[in-house]
């Protein structure tokens, strides 16, 4: 039976490849993850392995040609007549007798040249000491060997049995983690494949019944992770009865959203020692900094300046500096992070919803001005992933642009704190014992007692200030440093 | 609904060759790591090192790109050699930190993404050194200051999972060198250094271990020196 070979998706963004060459010709036989073709993407070359055994009996694609994803390249017959099984051969084999079809060999003088070239390796004796690093089993041998065929089939071969044995490793997973019985879900992948988006839609649509506890629903909003904690008495909204409802007022079932959401917060307030602090900080700095930067990096970057990455970017470098306050509570243990996965409130018309920007530590205005930009306008168009509100250790609400000046946050367990910002605006200040007019903003802090006490919040804080007070951020957004 | 556990950052090593090494060896020690690490024998790994002069020329290369001939090139102390990494004609050489990662990038691999990781390294390495505003160009792959590139990049996956190849920046590099080539096959742009960015002597030394720790932070690596 001929299987069909396609071009292969080599990343989200990439629709397209050109063959560059082929390492098969039609008529030879291949082995299952042989290299058969390279692709070119820019300044990438990938060399794609076949994903079955076989002889190729038409190439449909010539060396050169530019070709969409998913395209058939070529027709490989898996049923063994013709010639000898497969050895596994050395990966570029001479121009040796012309064979039966050498008609594509002639097309690229320049790529003939540039192949015969990599020079033989070094003889071992002129090798330098083998730099070996230290074997690491545990790394991932498995996942290697796994699913290494990238060129699928557009066919799946029949007699590979049952759908669940073509499974990927994150699909069994997610099955397994949520008891499904994959005979139930419809697979809309290649050849009836189920897919994680498969899964996905399945448990949206109620399908996996059978959870072992009342858990959240696929909401995408922060949980409180099952905590060993002494779990509060959670108000079902289940089976409520119906509520009696007068002439003059109207019911509305909430929705699962908003559901969640009342969870996560009667939780919040019942399991942590809530307490609060507030600064007042300059943002003088800052201002002078986004006004100067703001129209190039629209231009730049596609994308609005905000305060929101200056004010991250300080908070990541207080809670290094503070690594409790980006701790948990876990068992009777506090466990402290080496990262930073910062948690961004956006307000949806529909409920407020938390996405997480991973190792926000590690990334500078621009990044972080990047990566808010990117979950917020996922989260809006409801393309978050279910990693995207999940694993935060810190948030930031930013009630600002609805007119705030002062906000009362609610914690987001497990994490220790939320931080509000509000609105940046003018305000009188006494500056030297005289009144001035300064862009303020009240900073203000929720923070679990149980975790941190007042010292640590108001040093947090006060941190936090003084990063947003002083420091030179106009490198990080394409300004010259500042003069000392 | 449960979420997936995070990954653990998976390690990864280092290998820093000392000196001055030739291109043969090194093309050798990449595809003979890339081999394992597609076995699974070794973890993700990231050689550093700087070659003696060499000029490799990519599958995108085009005759017009190499300005002198191999007998001139020779007779100036480089190499030439014609390699299998995507992108066209790049020099390397001494006071240049070429990094090559031999990393594996799963059963979904993102080449772009690759790509823009690289460069992700380099931006904050040099960010770190105090060389801001550099930046990706859509003409091009590589890291720039304006219209001089100073980190060129070319990659090959091997078997579509794990890649060979990488960048060079050009920290004190003799840009004398680049005279016989079109640096990338483009004509109309110039190439720079770290050094002349800043001012003062940025040297392979220096940013080397910041390009680590930034490799380790872009990729989710736990990075552990190797030998």
């Amino acid at each position: 039976m001929a299987t069909p070979i396609t071009m292969p998706q080599l990343g989200e963004t990439v629709v397209e490849g050109t063959i560059t060459k082929w390492l098969k010709k039609e008529g030879e036989s291949i082995g299952r993850d042989e290299p058969l073709f390279e692709i070119s993407t820019d300044k990438v070359d990938t060399e794609v392995p076949s994903p079955v055994e076989g002889t190729i009996v038409e190439i449909k694609v010539q060396e050169g040609e530019t070709v969409q994803v998913g395209t058939e390249l070529a027709m490989i017959d898996t049923g063994g007549n013709g010639q000898v099984a497969s050895q596994p051969q050395p990966k570029r084999e001479e121009p040796e007798e012309p064979a039966a079809a050498d008609k594509a060999t002639a097309q690229e003088p320049a790529a003939e040249q540039t192949d015969a070239q990599p020079e033989e390796p070094p003889a071992p004796a002129r090798q330098p000491e083998p730099p070996a690093p230290a074997p690491q089993p545990e790394a991932a041998s498995g996942e290697a060997s796994e699913a290494r065929a990238l060129a699928v089939p557009a066919v799946e071969i029949g007699e590979r049995g049952s759908r669940s044995q073509i499974l990927s490793p994150l699909v069994r997973r997610l099955a397994e983690e949520n008891r499904i019985d994959l005979s139930q879900v419809e697979g809309t992948g290649t050849g009836g494949r189920v897919t994680k988006r498969d899964i996905q839609a399945f448990i949206e649509g109620g399908g996996a019944a059978r959870q072992p506890q009342p858990e959240p629903e696929p909401l995408p909003q922060p949980e409180p992770q099952p905590q060993p904690m002494p779990r509060p008495p959670q108000p079902q909204p289940a089976p409520a009865p119906a509520p009696q409802v007068s002439a003059r007022e109207e019911a509305i079932p909430l929705t699962r959203m908003r559901q969640a959401i009342a969870r996560n917060m009667v939780a919040s307030i019942q399991t942590t020692a809530r307490a609060w602090n507030l600064v007042e900080v300059n943002m003088e700095n800052v201002v002078r900094v986004r006004t100067a930067a703001k129209d190039a990096f629209k231009e730049r970057e596609g994308i609005s300046l905000t305060y929101m990455p200056f004010v991250a970017r300080a908070v990541c470098e207080a809670l290094v500096a503070f690594p409790d306050v980006n701790g948990e509570i876990r068992e009777d243990q506090l466990i402290l992070k080496r990262y930073v996965n910062l948690g961004i409130a956006v307000a949806l018309d529909e409920g407020l919803i938390v996405p997480v920007v991973k190792d926000a530590d590690t990334m500078n205005i621009i990044g972080l001005a990047r990566a808010v930009n990117d979950v917020a306008t996922r989260a809006r168009a409801k393309k978050l992933n279910p990693d995207d509100v999940h694993g935060g250790t810190f948030t930031i609400t930013n009630p600002g642009p609805f007119g705030s000046i002062m906000s009362v946050p609610v914690i987001n367990p497990p994490q220790c704190a939320i931080l509000a910002f509000d609105a940046v605006e003018p305000r009188p200040v006494v500056i030297d014992d005289a009144i001035a007019i300064r862009h303020m903003v009240y900073l203000s802090m929720s923070w679990d007692h149980r975790i941190i006490d007042g010292a640590t919040a108001a040093k947090f804080l006060a941190r936090l200030k003084e990063n947003l007070e002083t420091w030179d951020f106009g490198p990080e957004v394409g300004l010259a440093a500042r003069q000392a | 609904m449960k979420t997936l556990a995070e990954p653990q950052a998976r390690a990864a090593s280092v290998l820093r060759p000392a000196g001055l090494v030739p291109y043969g060896e090194a093309f050798f020690w990449m595809h003979e790591l890339a081999e394992q690490r597609l076995r699974g024998e070794i973890p993700d790994t990231l050689i550093l090192l700087e070659h003696k002069p060499v000029y490799t020329c990519g599958k995108r290369w085009k005759p017009e790109h190499l300005r002198w001939a191999q007998a001139q090139m020779e007779a100036a102390g480089a190499e030439l050699h014609f390699v299998d990494r995507g992108g066209s004609v790049t020099f390397h050489g001494p006071g240049q930190l070429v990094g090559y990662p031999i990393v594996d990038l799963g059963v979904k691999p993102d080449v772009l993404e690759h790509v823009r990781r690289l460069e992700e390294v380099v931006i904050r390495a040099c960010a770190d050194a105090g060389i801001y505003g550099l930046e990706r160009n859509p003409v091009n792959a590589g890291v720039w200051a304006g219209d001089a590139k100073v980190c060129a990049i070319g990659v090959r996956v091997m078997r579509a999972r794990v890649t060979l190849h990488g960048f060079a920046l050009n920290c004190t590099t003799d840009l004398g060198w680049y005279d016989a080539i079109v640096p990338c096959g483009l004509s109309d742009h110039r190439v720079t250094t770290l050094s002349r960015l800043a001012g003062r002597e940025v040297t392979v030394e220096e940013m080397a271990p910041m390009v680590v720790r930034h490799f380790g932070s872009v990729f989710d690596l736990d990075v552990m020196p190797g030998r």
